[in-house]
C-alpha cells in the first residue's frame, strides 16, 4: 500500500461525508477542517478510512495532522510492515 | 407585567407525516373517506420469520431543501420529524418569531431502535469501526439538535417521555413553557417512534399487540372499542402542533385554530402496562376542572382506543362514569393505527382537522361497539362542528393525560 492509495481513500471518505464536495478537486495540502468537516465528520473520515484499510490503530496515533497529506502520512507510518 | 398565567394557549401551526400520507390535505382527505394504510410491514428489520402487521408510511420523500449531508446524517424518525416540524412552521408562519423565543419538546424516547439493531448487526465484530456520528445520534435528544440547528429554534428544546402518552405529554409541557414566560411559542412533537423486530415480538410477546385473529386480514386487525379486537396495531406516524400565547398571536394577528381549555397529568403509581380505572376517571375529572367546563358542554371525544382487550373496555367505563356517553366519539387509531410515542399529537392534529373540516371521520372495523349505547361514528363521516372536544392518552408505566380543546373557527 503506497501513500497515494491512501490518499485516494481518504478522498473517497471525504466526499462519503461530505456530499457537497463532489465536484471540488481535494489536494493533500486541504484541511479537513477548511474543507467544511466538523469534529464528527473529520472523526468519520478517520474511522471510514480506518475500516477501509483493516486498521484498528489508537485514534491517537493520528493527531496532529494539520492537512490531508500529513494524515495519510501518520496512517501509513501505522501499516503493518510486511 | 405579562399575563402568561391568567390565559389558556392556542395552536396555530400543525404539521403531520403519517402512513396516510405526507401532510395535513393528505391526512384529513384519508382520515375522512376511513382510509387506511394497514398491511404486512416490510421497512428492512422490521421481521424476522415472522408477520407482523401495520401501517407504514409510503413513498416518504425529503424535501430538497435539506442539505445532501442532512440527508446522510439522519435516520428515518429523523427526516419524519423534519418534514413534520417544516409543515407545522410554514402553517404557523413562524418566520415572523424572534427564533430566541421559540421553543420545541419533542415527545418520545426511543425513536430508532429499528435503525439502532441494524446497526449493531453490522458492527457486531467490528465494534473498533462504529461510526462516530453513532456517540451523538444513538440519544433521542440528537433530535432535538437536529431541528433546532436546522430551524434556528434558540428559545429551548429538549425531550420528554411518557410511552404513548409522550405527544401529549409534549403539549402540556410547551404550555408549561409558555405560561411561564420562557417563550413566545413552542412546537410540541410526537416523533416517529421507528420499532425493530425485537420491539415489535416484545410487544406480541406481552399481549399489547394483535392480531392473531385477523393474521391473514390485515386490514381487518385495527379494531378499536370492537367486540373482536386483540390489541393494538403499529402505524408509523410523527405529528407536530404550535402551541403559542394569545399575546403573541395578537400581535401576528393570526387565527388560530383552537384553544386549550385544559391539560392534566396523573400517575397510578404503577410501573407495569395495565390500565387503571381510577387514573383514567382521575384525569378526565382533573382536564374538565382546568377547562371549567361540564361533561355535557364536551361534545367530542377523541379516545386513547388502541384496540387493547382491556384498555378499551377500560377507557369506555371511565368515561362513562365521568357522565361523558353522549358526546361523538370516534378512533383514530382505528385508521392509523398505533404510533405510540406520536399517537397523542397525530389525534390532537385529527382533533384539529376535524374541526376544520366540520367533519367527524368514520372508526373503521367498528362494527359491534363493545358499549353501544355511545354515541359512535361508524361507517361514515358525518357533519359535525365540534364546539369542545376531549382528548386521552395513556401510556404503559401508569400515565394518564389529557386535553380540552376549543374550536376557534
Amino acid at each position: 500500500m503506497d501513500k497515494e492509495k491512501i490518499f485516494q481513500i481518504v478522498v473517497n471518505h471525504t466526499r462519503e461525508v461530505l456530499p457537497e464536495l463532489v465536484e471540488r478537486k481535494i489536494e493533500c495540502s486541504d484541511s479537513l477542517r477548511d474543507l467544511g468537516a466538523n469534529s464528527i465528520d473529520r472523526a468519520e473520515v478517520v474511522t471510514l478510512t480506518l475500516e477501509s484499510l483493516s486498521m484498528n490503530i489508537p485514534r491517537t496515533a493520528l493527531f496532529g495532522a494539520n492537512n490531508i497529506g500529513e494524515l495519510v502520512g501518520l496512517i501509513y507510518e501505522q501499516l503493518p510492515s510486511d | 407585567m405579562n399575563n402568561y398565567h391568567l390565559t389558556k394557549p392556542v395552536i396555530t401551526g400543525i404539521g403531520i407525516t403519517s402512513n396516510l400520507g405526507q401532510g395535513q390535505a393528505a391526512f384529513s382527505d384519508a382520515l375522512l373517506a376511513g382510509r387506511s394504510a394497514f398491511g404486512y410491514l416490510r421497512r428492512p428489520g422490521r421481521q424476522q420469520d415472522s408477520s407482523f402487521l401495520g401501517a407504514e408510511i409510503p413513498d416518504f420523500t425529503l424535501p430538497e431543501f435539506f442539505s445532501p449531508r442532512v440527508r446522510r446524517n439522519t435516520s428515518f424518525s429523523d427526516q419524519v420529524a423534519l418534514v413534520t416540524l417544516n409543515e407545522a412552521w410554514k402553517d404557523a408562519k413562524l418566520e415572523q418569531i424572534d427564533k430566541c423565543r421559540v421553543g420545541l419538546v419533542i415527545g418520545g424516547s426511543n425513536f430508532k431502535q429499528r435503525e439502532l439493531q441494524q446497526i449493531y448487526q453490522k458492527y457486531q465484530d467490528k465494534a473498533a469501526f462504529i461510526r462516530p456520528n453513532y456517540g451523538v445520534s444513538f440519544m433521542d435528544t440528537d433530535l432535538c439538535g437536529l431541528c433546532t440547528e436546522q430551524f434556528g429554534i434558540k428559545g429551548l428544546a429538549y425531550t420528554v417521555g411518557g410511552a404513548s402518552a409522550s405527544g401529549q405529554l409534549a403539549i402540556i409541557q410547551a404550555i408549561y413553557a409558555i405560561q411561564t414566560g420562557q417563550v413566545d411559542v413552542c412546537i410540541a412533537m410526537g416523533a416517529l417512534m421507528d420499532l425493530g423486530y425485537l420491539e415489535l415480538q416484545a410487544f406480541k410477546s406481552l399481549g399489547a399487540m394483535g392480531s392473531d385473529r385477523f393474521a391473514h386480514e390485515p386490514d381487518k386487525a385495527c379494531r378499536p372499542f370492537d367486540l373482536n379486537r386483540d390489541g393494538f396495531i403499529y402505524g408509523e406516524s410523527c405529528g407536530a402542533v404550535v402551541i403559542e400565547s394569545v399575546d403573541s398571536v395578537r400581535k401576528r394577528k393570526l387565527k388560530p385554530y383552537a384553544t386549550i381549555l385544559g391539560w392534566a397529568i396523573e400517575m397510578d403509581g404503577n410501573r407495569n402496562p395495565n390500565p387503571s380505572y381510577e387514573g383514567e376517571v382521575k384525569v378526565i375529572e382533573s382536564v374538565l376542572g382546568e377547562a371549567q367546563l361540564s361533561p355535557r358542554e364536551i361534545d367530542y371525544i377523541n379516545p386513547h382506543g388502541t384496540g387493547s382487550p382491556l384498555g378499551d373496555e377500560t377507557e369506555i367505563k371511565a368515561l362513562s362514569a365521568c357522565g361523558l356517553s353522549s358526546a361523538y366519539i370516534n378512533a383514530t387509531k382505528s385508521l392509523t393505527g398505533h404510533g405510540l410515542s406520536a399517537a397523542g399529537i397525530v389525534e390532537i392534529v385529527a382533533v384539529l382537522l376535524q374541526m376544520k373540516s366540520s367533519k367527524l371521520h368514520p372508526t373503521k372495523n367498528l362494527k359491534l361497539p363493545i358499549e353501544p349505547s355511545f354515541n359512535w361514528v361508524q361507517e361514515k363521516s358525518i357533519f359535525h362542528e365540534i364546539q369542545r372536544a376531549l382528548s386521552l392518552s395513556m401510556g404503559f408505566g401508569g400515565i394518564n393525560t389529557a386535553l380540552c380543546l376549543e374550536n376557534n373557527k
